[in-house]
């Protein structure tokens, strides 16, 4: 039963995805008096622009074509990772650390992609989501602290019942400071901008059009969604049934999105150089409720 | 036997060296037979016998010696299509270099340890300064020379000490009594042997040599050196500290973590700030080799805790990655080396573009930058991961500030490996794809030169494919712990997660294939696009450099030109860098301090006949009296 409930999940995930980000967008635009675009407005965007001619720019290689699949690849794989009924059959790989690395994997295939396409913006991009990877890295690690001191392990699993509220407040934090700069989202990169030289992912991709685009926000949308539900699966509770579970994680993610959608509005982007105090903000914050959690102050 | 038999092909290869060819190929026979004799004896070391009581096979020399076979078949391999001046010269002494580190690795006493080590050291020099005409390369050459004496002089003093409290110089007496020493004298030895192998492993603050001697040398050179020869220096640790000397009260595995720490913190930092291929290669040696000591403090503190399964976690940890990086450094060193050759520079500023021209070493980086980088499906990850998994143990195992501070490695680490990943987005990135920044040679290359990267890149994917088999051989390395060390793979799949990913890029590429393409120019803001437009090298790492400001100490300087020129200028010139902080403030005022001293002895003794005989009446006087 578990394979099905994980493989449900996981399709679920990734066909609702453009559906999770069109509930942000929805929320934005209500909370800031506009009517926004329709529920269905993420599948409509993907559509437009598979059937869109794809052109690439002179000078790409063979990188530059094949990167939008591999970091879509890796997305998937990340949704696949996630436990989504809070446990998984044993042969399953569900380990966070090879989580980051799928996602250190997707920020080098795109890095590599906006160098390849030899124009001022991609070089620009990779250099910037690199950098922030750099600071991201640490931080996630330091954000799921809790979760090494309660399991002692690195396979992804609920912390909740194993500690009181403070840490888990702390560490909720953390990986919601994290998770947002992860997925690129104000306050460190607003998804809707389209000015050249504040961008910061999208800068990476600016050179893409037609099939080759299509990959690379379908790989976004899948991004986003398993990183919001990944913060549920090891912060909620994990129920008895695997279906209810699973079915409770994929509702979660909804409200998330909405409350990404508030956060959104009520925000101003970051000063680039600012981000890296963001980024030491969540590690230490990850890193305070591991350190109290080993204390044995706090259980 | 085969000792006789390793011994008679060097002394013919070496012999043979004034014919180019046949040297070649009897040094890939010697390589061979070296891999040959490792992979006999990780399968059953009691059957190899050699030559007792000088020489004798182990589980973890089999290991170090599959290392050296590994680097040094595909280095043989590559110098048949590598073309470079003095081309006897490095054929003369190659082989000499790999049958020393050989030599280092099996030696059973530490008359036949100094002297392999002191051959390797003086080998390995010759071999840097194989381009001795070019300027700037002996300066580089004497400066390996003098790092590597003074380690050579702290492991003597080391394993004297040893020897004279165990009144033994065989290896094998000290494996069974050396933990019994007492706690002064492990400290001593302890304090001199990590200082002697730091130095060779290019342990920071001890590395200043490594970014100097391998842009200069050889590329089969670098590679041997990078791969092979600085992993002997983790090898003397595993062998003589943790094996040997056992538990030492938490002192030294601590600083091999902070070593650890440092170097490859450190050590990613300064290879983001570098334009030359091999030096950033260099600078990435220095970061493996931090993290491999991270995995030895694990296992330290394993031993010193008598917590086996940290101990082996640590061993195997260090272990692996010791093979891995042995193979994609040996690889990306092989790369940059069919760089330079195709275009005559290494300098990253002038590069790029090279993937339409050799393709073959493009891909070879690609994959080599992927394996280091510690993505999956590489063995970099694999053995990254064991590393992380480690340091997680010792986190969770203690209490309180402890547990903090070795979550700090972890997050050490994790910074590390997202650096590593950033650096060669801009290596490769830079390097192989966009437009060529200046105009550069393109010398065709043979295809002698992409197999040997190719083929260590296909080792590499099938280690992080298949990763269990290794382990399982390393876990007979440590008798006490074959039973624990396939166990910590367990939740890591990759198989599974490769065969996956595979899959799933495969059919993307398939299905997002449109039926035509058409390549438009790029995006320039309206404007004609240049080649000047592109990121560089150094802008790539601009936010770094001003992030990490307190390391780096950056400076620049901006040069107006022309008339008006403090409002209008005509040109501007800039000139940017960074500060090099160990060499100005600990080996410059060193060297100046041995400069002042040799200076102050010179004035006592270079004078006339006379002075010299009151020296000598003083002497003799002064004997007269303590004698009396």
């Amino acid at each position: 039963m578990l394979w099905g409930v994980q493989g449900i999940s996981v399709v679920v995930v990734i066909m609702m995805a453009p559906l999770v980000l069109g509930i942000t967008q929805i929320v934005k635009a209500r909370l800031q008096g506009r009517r926004g675009p329709s529920l269905w407005w993420g599948y409509w965007v993907l559509a437009k622009t598979w059937g869109k001619e794809t052109t690439v720019p002179e000078y790409s290689s063979w990188i530059f074509r094949v990167a939008p699949s591999i970091s879509l690849a890796a997305m998937v794989l990340v949704a696949a990772t996630i436990p989504w009924a809070g446990r998984v059959p044993t042969p399953w790989p569900h380990d966070l650390l090879t989580l980051f690395f799928l996602l250190a994997l997707e920020r080098f295939w795109v890095g590599l992609a906006g160098l390849d396409s030899a124009g001022t913006f991609g070089g620009l991009g990779s250099s910037r989501i690199t950098t922030l990877g750099a600071g991201i890295e640490p931080a996630l690690f330091a954000a799921f602290g809790v979760l090494w001191a309660v399991s002692g392990c690195t396979t992804i699993s609920t912390v909740v019942g194993h500690l009181s509220l403070l840490p888990w407040g702390m560490a909720a934090v953390s990986y919601g400071l994290v998770m947002l700069a992860e997925l690129g989202r104000l306050p460190i990169d607003n998804v809707d901008t389209h000015l050249e030289l504040t961008m910061m992912h999208e800068a990476t991709v600016l050179e893409y059009n037609g099939r080759l685009l299509a990959e690379n926000q379908a790989a976004i949308a899948v991004k986003y969604t398993a990183m919001l539900g990944l913060g549920w699966v090891w912060l909620s509770p994990s129920l008895e049934s695997p279906w209810i579970t699973a079915v409770l994680h994929l509702s979660e993610i909804m409200v998330t999105a909405a409350i990404v959608g508030g956060i959104e509005s009520r925000f101003a982007k970051l000063r680039y150089f600012q981000i890296p105090t963001y980024l030491a903000m969540a590690s230490g914050l990850g890193l305070l409720a591991f350190y109290l959690m080993m204390t044995g102050g706090l259980n | 036997m085969l000792t006789y038999g390793i011994v008679t092909i060097g002394l013919g290869a070496s012999l043979a060296a004034s014919h180019r060819v046949f040297s070649q190929y009897l040094m890939l026979g010697l390589s061979l037979g070296l891999l040959a004799l490792a992979i006999v004896a990780l399968w059953d070391f009691q059957s190899i016998h050699l030559w007792s009581p000088y020489f004798q096979m182990t589980p973890l020399r089999a290991w170090f010696l599959l290392v050296v076979g590994i680097v040094s078949t595909m280095a043989a391999w590559y110098r048949v299509g590598y073309q470079q001046h003095n081309q006897v010269f490095t054929g003369f002494w190659l082989p000499w270099f790999v049958l020393a580190m050989a030599a280092v690795i099996l030696s059973q006493t530490v008359w036949v340890f100094m002297t392999a080590w002191e051959i390797m050291a003086a080998t390995s020099f010759l071999l840097v300064v194989s381009h001795h005409e070019e300027p700037g390369v002996i300066k580089a050459g004497y400066i390996y020379l003098v790092m590597s004496q003074i380690s050579a002089t702290a492991i003597l003093a080391g394993l004297l000490l040893m020897a004279a409290s165990l009144h033994s110089m065989d290896f094998s007496l000290w494996t069974a009594r050396a933990r019994f020493l007492p706690w002064g004298t492990k400290s001593g030895v302890f304090a001199l042997l990590t200082l002697g192998f730091a130095i060779k492993s290019g342990i920071i603050p001890f590395h200043v040599w490594l970014p100097r001697a391998h842009p200069v040398a050889p590329a089969p050179v670098s590679s041997l050196m990078s791969g092979a020869m600085i992993k002997l220096g983790v090898f003397g640790i595993v062998q003589f500290l943790l094996m040997d000397l056992g538990a030492t009260a938490l002192v030294w595995p601590i600083v091999l973590l902070v070593l650890g720490a440092v170097s490859s913190l450190l050590g990613v930092l300064y290879a983001l700030m570098e334009h030359d291929l091999k030096r950033l290669l260099a600078y990435h040696s220095i970061e493996n080799v931090g993290i491999i000591f991270l995995g030895l403090g694990v296992m330290g503190v394993g031993i010193d805790l008598h917590h086996p399964q940290l101990a082996v976690v640590g061993l195997v940890a260090a272990l692996f990655h010791t093979l891995n990086h042995a193979l994609y450094k040996s690889q990306l060193f092989l790369a940059a080396g069919a760089v330079e050759q195709h275009t005559g520079t290494l300098d990253a500023e002038h590069l790029g573009g090279l993937i339409r021209t050799i393709p073959g070493v493009a891909l070879g980086f690609l994959l080599g930058s992927m394996a280091i980088s510690a993505l999956p499906p590489f063995n970099g990850f694999v053995s990254e991961w064991l590393t992380f998994r480690g340091l997680l143990s010792l986190a969770t195992g203690f209490r309180g500030l402890w547990a903090a501070s070795a979550m700090g490695l972890a997050l050490v680490l994790a910074t590390t490996s997202a650096l590593a990943g950033m650096c060669f987005v801009k290596a490769s990135g830079v390097t192989f794809l966009g437009q060529p920044r200046r105009p550069v040679a393109q010398i065709p290359l043979g295809r002698s030169i992409t197999a040997p990267i190719l083929g260590l890149a296909l080792i590499s994917l099938a280690l992080g494919v298949f990763p269990d088999p290794v382990v399982r051989v390393m876990g007979s390395i440590d008798p006490a712990a074959s039973y624990h060390a396939v166990a910590l793979l367990l939740p890591l799949k990759t198989t599974l997660v490769a065969v996956l990913l595979g899959i799933a890029v495969v059919a993307l590429v398939l299905l997002a294939r449109p039926s035509q393409v058409r390549e438009v120019p790029r995006w320039a803001c309206g404007g004609d696009a240049t080649t000047a437009m592109q990121f560089s090298s150094s802008s790539m790492t601009k936010a770094i450099r001003t992030t990490f400001a307190v390391i780096y100490r950056p400076h620049r300087q901006l040069t107006r030109i022309g008339e008006n020129s403090r409002d209008f200028p005509e040109r501007l010139v800039y000139k940017g860098g960074t500060t090099p902080t160990w060499e100005r403030y600990l080996y410059r005022p060193g060297y100046q301090m041995a400069w002042w001293l040799s200076k102050s002895t010179a004035r006592i003794q270079a004078g006339p006949v006379r002075l010299y005989l009151t020296y000598l009446l003083v002497a003799v006087g002064m004997m007269l009296l303590v004698l009396h």
